[in-house]
């Protein structure tokens, strides 16, 4: 018996066993080299961060309107989405602003079967509607809600469809992947401001590259990065959670607005 | 040779009647009308069913769980049964492993039907990533399916050789029988050879099932979401995968019993066997029921509030409350009843099989209320509360969830196909093993085969896998020029030069020597390793925000017409990044002229640094520009978080799977292709020639 076992697996062995050594190295390689792939190669050597000053924003939603239209999101969806905060009726409500955290560990990115959402060198998560299988798992992971699904054809205009898409941008938009916000990587490259920064006309959102050490609002008053997260008290996110968010904010102190339910008077 | 009780068995394969063909008439119709309902929602995308947004998964997802659920019956009372050697199962393996098949035949897919863009699937094998949960899910679903059809496959051998004998099948089912068979001539030799394959079987679909099971769990643990946040799912899952699946035995006994006359078989004490098997598993099942929630309910975390109120007093308490009841306590209360009384024992295989019509049931209620729930209370919702211009609140049906008439459709077309081909199945073959009932008394082989276990890995030398963050920081020597503006006017003309050096940083606190002290010793062992692995730890402790950023001084110096360094005038600096600029303020210079200012940021690259002087009455203003070189920028690279983010894989993240699936894979090749395929013509050729 014991024989006929050898000559088995000589016989069924010997060049298979060769050949299969063979491309599980080639496999091997493939699968566990560690070079980055080109596409989670950034055309530039940035971080970008963005910095949200609560006591500035008076939750009047600009941010997502310039948003919405600048990437002709979907109805029902907002890639940057202004909350109350009402958690402690003590601590006295505020507004704030959540676009994605373009986290640095981010459970979206561990959770997606395919690679479609995933981290780049310049900080950001991005998202790739030509590979994504709508398995949502994602949206399952992300702690923030910042995801969101397009659950039928979205609507289309004429504009939006003669562009040919971009994962920078990430339209047009198409039905069944998921979509996020984006940070404009594009227009970041250029200098720009995103569009959420541009149009926050109390100047709440501030943006840029963190090897600059510095972040810019719309009304054009930079900041060091370093400072106001350290003295300015910045804080991130559910930060217990260790997804290390690459959007900081910095505490409702002495708010400048008629927080919610205030009468707009102050 | 066939005694009665077989001729009755083997009856369905020949004779079918009209009821037969009205059931399947009926479920066809059901399969078919969830197909329809398929096809609409390829058609407009996953809009036609209740999900959106906030509650992303939903009743296809349970059912996923659901049906991987049931499919443990077959596993359990075949290996695990076997395994004990438990001479009564004989009757009930075949009908049991059918489940198991089939259960999964329609769970798979359900993830399938789930996807939003479904035409891509192949995506998971040509960019899977073995960091998502879900690709887990993929490799251990379809190794428990192959497993599972030769599990089925294996123990009808001889049953088939059997049937290909029998005059009064079509010719092309006794060829079809004939050719699964492989030639089977039932003598001893291939007997024993057939017991070992399946007892080695046995073993390794007991393992198979619970890592299945477990990995189902993962899709939910593997979040960070309040409810599925749980060590206890993986458990929890075999338990409840174990309960329903045995239920589901129970219930198709009970069908098969009173459909097809297998009195003779399916005794009593089969029914008060998986009766007590039942008891247990819905006391164990309550105990990690009870685990579960009250490790929540006592500690109350802000977001696990809402979950708990939603659940026990929310919208899901009446579901809540009632699965409950219908899951546990009430199959419970009946078997047990059932059992300790003796007057009501007659009514065991009714009562029992009553009990789990509630469990089945009961079980997909239960994955619907770990699903969805869960995704009602997350830690930021999709939606707010007040009225924010240009960001209404969703409207009630995006943020609560009710599964529409496609989902309903689907999934009851989903159970009539799983019927259909349990149906199909008792038509084809004998949903009781003869061979094995045959030989009832005869000898069983102890299935204690070595088990074949995966063989620890030895993990080799720590793969360093890091990515440098940082070069060295030049010492820029550069020499400011400044840039002179004269003016011609009334005030002093003035002129501001400027330079800037790079200083020694202040010497760290003692907290900051104290904290390098550890970070030091980081740097070898188990550790390290883990932590690189996943990201505990960052992978270089050069990493740019660890160390203190060096100090740069800029010195801006002012001076007359003449020459002559100007005192007390304010400087002010500031500096030029991409998108506007950084203003350092402003500070008087000293008796010399010069103003000093030191900036110690974490700054990378080369900046122009404005001085300005705004001048006044007496002198005029004055401005000049130098390039600080703040180093070079860290190189490209990812966080460093850890691999389960990283778009590759690493040997530690991969063998692990490799090792076990890879292993049950080889175990099935072993047993399919050499034992049965090369090994049985063998033993039967000696067989013969011994004779
Ligand atoms: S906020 Fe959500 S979507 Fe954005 S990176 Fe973090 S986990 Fe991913
Ligand atoms: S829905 Fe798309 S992006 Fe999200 S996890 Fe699935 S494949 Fe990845």
């Amino acid at each position: 018996m014991s024989t006929s076992r050898r000559d088995f697996f000589r016989s069924l062995g010997g060049g298979a066993l060769v050949a299969s050594l063979a491309t599980a190295e080639g496999a091997a390689a493939q699968v566990f080299h560690h070079v980055l792939p080109a596409r989670s190669i950034a055309p530039t050597n940035q971080k970008w961060v963005m910095v949200i000053d609560l006591a500035k924003c008076d939750g009047c939603g600009k941010c997502t309107k310039a948003c919405n239209a600048m990437h002709f999101v979907p109805p029902m969806q907002q890639w940057i989405r202004v909350y109350e905060v009402l958690e402690n009726p003590e601590a006295g409500p505020y507004y704030m602003a959540r676009p994605c955290m373009h986290c640095d560990n981010p459970p979206c990115v561990r959770g997606c079967p395919v690679g479609a959402t995933f981290k780049r060198t310049d900080g950001l998560v991005m998202m790739d509607q030509d590979r994504c299988i709508g398995c949502r798992n994602c949206i399952a992971q992300c702690p923030y809600g910042a995801r969101s699904f397009n659950w039928s054809e979205p609507p289309h205009t004429p504009e939006e469809l003669s562009h040919k898409y971009s994962m920078e941008e990430g339209w047009p938009h198409r039905k069944g992947v998921v979509e996020k916000c984006d940070f404009c990587p594009d227009m970041l490259r250029a200098g720009k401001l995103t569009a959420c920064a541009d149009a926050c006309t109390m100047g709440a959102v501030y943006c840029g590259d963190e090897y600059e050490d510095a972040v810019t609002n719309s009304k054009g008053e930079t900041i060091q990065l370093s400072q106001v997260t350290k003295k300015g008290a910045g804080f991130r996110l559910l930060e217990e959670l260790g997804t290390e968010p690459r959007v900081y904010y910095l505490p409702p102190v002495n708010r400048k607005y008629a927080a919610p339910g205030e009468p707009k008077s102050s | 040779m066939s005694s009665d009780r077989e001729a009755n068995l083997l009856r369905v394969l020949t004779h079918t009647s009209w009821r037969f063909y009205t059931c399947f008439g009926m479920l066809s119709a059901v399969a078919l009308w969830g197909l329809y309902g398929y096809i609409l929602q390829l058609r407009h995308g996953l809009i036609v069913t209740g999900m959106r947004d906030q509650i992303s998964w939903g009743l296809y997802i349970s059912n996923f769980v659901f049906f991987t659920g049931i499919s443990y019956g077959g596993t359990l009372i075949s290996a695990i049964l076997r395994v004990t050697d438990s001479g009564w199962r004989h009757p009930i393996t075949r009908l049991s492993e059918a489940i198991t098949v089939f259960a999964l035949c329609v769970g798979g897919p359900m993830v399938i039907i789930d996807l939003g863009r479904p035409d891509r699937m192949g995506y998971l094998f040509i960019h899977g990533r073995i960091q998502s949960a879900i690709l887990w899910d993929v490799i251990a679903v379809s190794t428990y399916l192959a497993g599972c059809a030769l599990y089925l496959y294996l123990p009808m051998i001889p049953d088939l050789a059997l049937l290909s004998e029998m005059k009064e099948l079509a010719p092309w089912r006794r060829k079809l029988y004939r050719t699964l068979a492989f030639g089977w001539s039932d003598s001893a030799a291939e007997r024993h050879l057939l017991e070992k394959c399946i007892s080695r079987m046995a073993i390794l679909m007991i393992m198979l099932a619970v890592s299945v099971h477990t990995v189902v769990s993962w899709i939910f643990a593997m979040t960070l979401r309040p409810g599925w946040n749980s060590s206890i799912f993986g458990p929890y899952f075999v338990m409840g995968a174990i309960y329903s699946g045995t239920a589901a035995v129970v219930l198709s006994m009970y069908i098969l019993l009173r459909v097809l006359h297998l009195e003779d078989y399916l005794k009593p004490v089969h029914f008060r066997n998986l009766g007590l098997l039942l008891v247990t598993f819905a006391l164990l099942y309550l105990y990690f029921t009870i685990n579960e929630y009250l490790t929540s309910v006592y500690k109350v975390e802000a977001p696990d509030r809402v979950l708990l109120h939603q659940l026990f007093f929310g919208d899901y308490a009446v579901m809540m409350w009632v699965t409950q009841a219908m899951f546990i306590a009430v199959p419970l209360l009946m078997i047990a009843g059932v059992l300790a009384l003796k007057r009501l024992r007659r009514f065991t295989p009714s009562v029992v099989a009553l009990a789990s019509v509630l469990i089945v049931l009961g079980a997909g209620a239960k994955r619907y209320l770990i699903v969805v729930p869960t995704l009602t209370a997350p830690f930021l919702p999709k939606t707010n509360r007040g009225d924010i211009p240009f960001n209404p609140p969703l409207p009630f049906d995006w943020v609560h969830y009710r599964p529409t008439w496609v989902e309903w459709s689907i999934t009851l077309g989903g159970s009539a196909a799983f019927l259909l081909m349990y149906m199909l199945f008792t038509k084809l073959f004998p949903m009781v093993s003869i061979w094995e009932t045959r030989h009832d008394e005869a000898q069983v082989e102890p299935a204690v085969a070595p088990t074949p276990q995966p063989a620890p890995q030895r993990l080799g030398s720590i793969a360093t896998t890091t990515i440098v963050l940082i070069a060295c920081l030049l010492l820029g020597a550069g020499h400011a020029r400044a840039d002179q503006k004269r003016q011609a006017k009334q005030p002093e003309a003035t002129t501001l030069s400027m330079e800037w050096k790079q200083v020694a940083t202040p010497p760290p606190t003692n907290d900051g020597a104290e904290q390098a002290q550890p970070s030091a010793g980081e740097g070898s062992g188990v550790d390290r390793f883990y932590g690189r692995l996943f990201g505990w730890l960052p992978v270089e402790s050069k990493d740019h925000t660890e160390s203190l950023p060096p100090t740069f001084v800029v010195t801006a110096t002012l001076r007359g017409a003449k020459g002559q360094p100007l005192a007390y005038q304010v400087v002010g600096l500031s500096l030029k990044t991409s998108f506007g600029k950084l203003d350092y303020g402003s500070r008087p210079t000293d008796a010399e002229g010069k103003a000093e200012f030191s900036l110690q940021d974490r700054r990378y690259g080369q900046y122009p640094v404005e001085g300005t002087y705004d001048g006044g009455a007496e002198f005029a203003a004055a401005q000049a520009v130098t390039s600080v070189d703040f180093g070079p920028r860290p190189e490209p690279s990812l966080p460093s978080q850890g691999v389960l983010i990283t778009p590759y894989a690493t040997a530690w993240i991969g063998l692990p799977f490799l090792g076990f699936f890879g292993l049950v894979w080889l175990v099935f090749i072993y047993i399919g292709v050499y034992l049965l395929w090369f090994r049985l013509p063998q033993v039967r050729k000696q067989q013969t020639k011994a004779t």
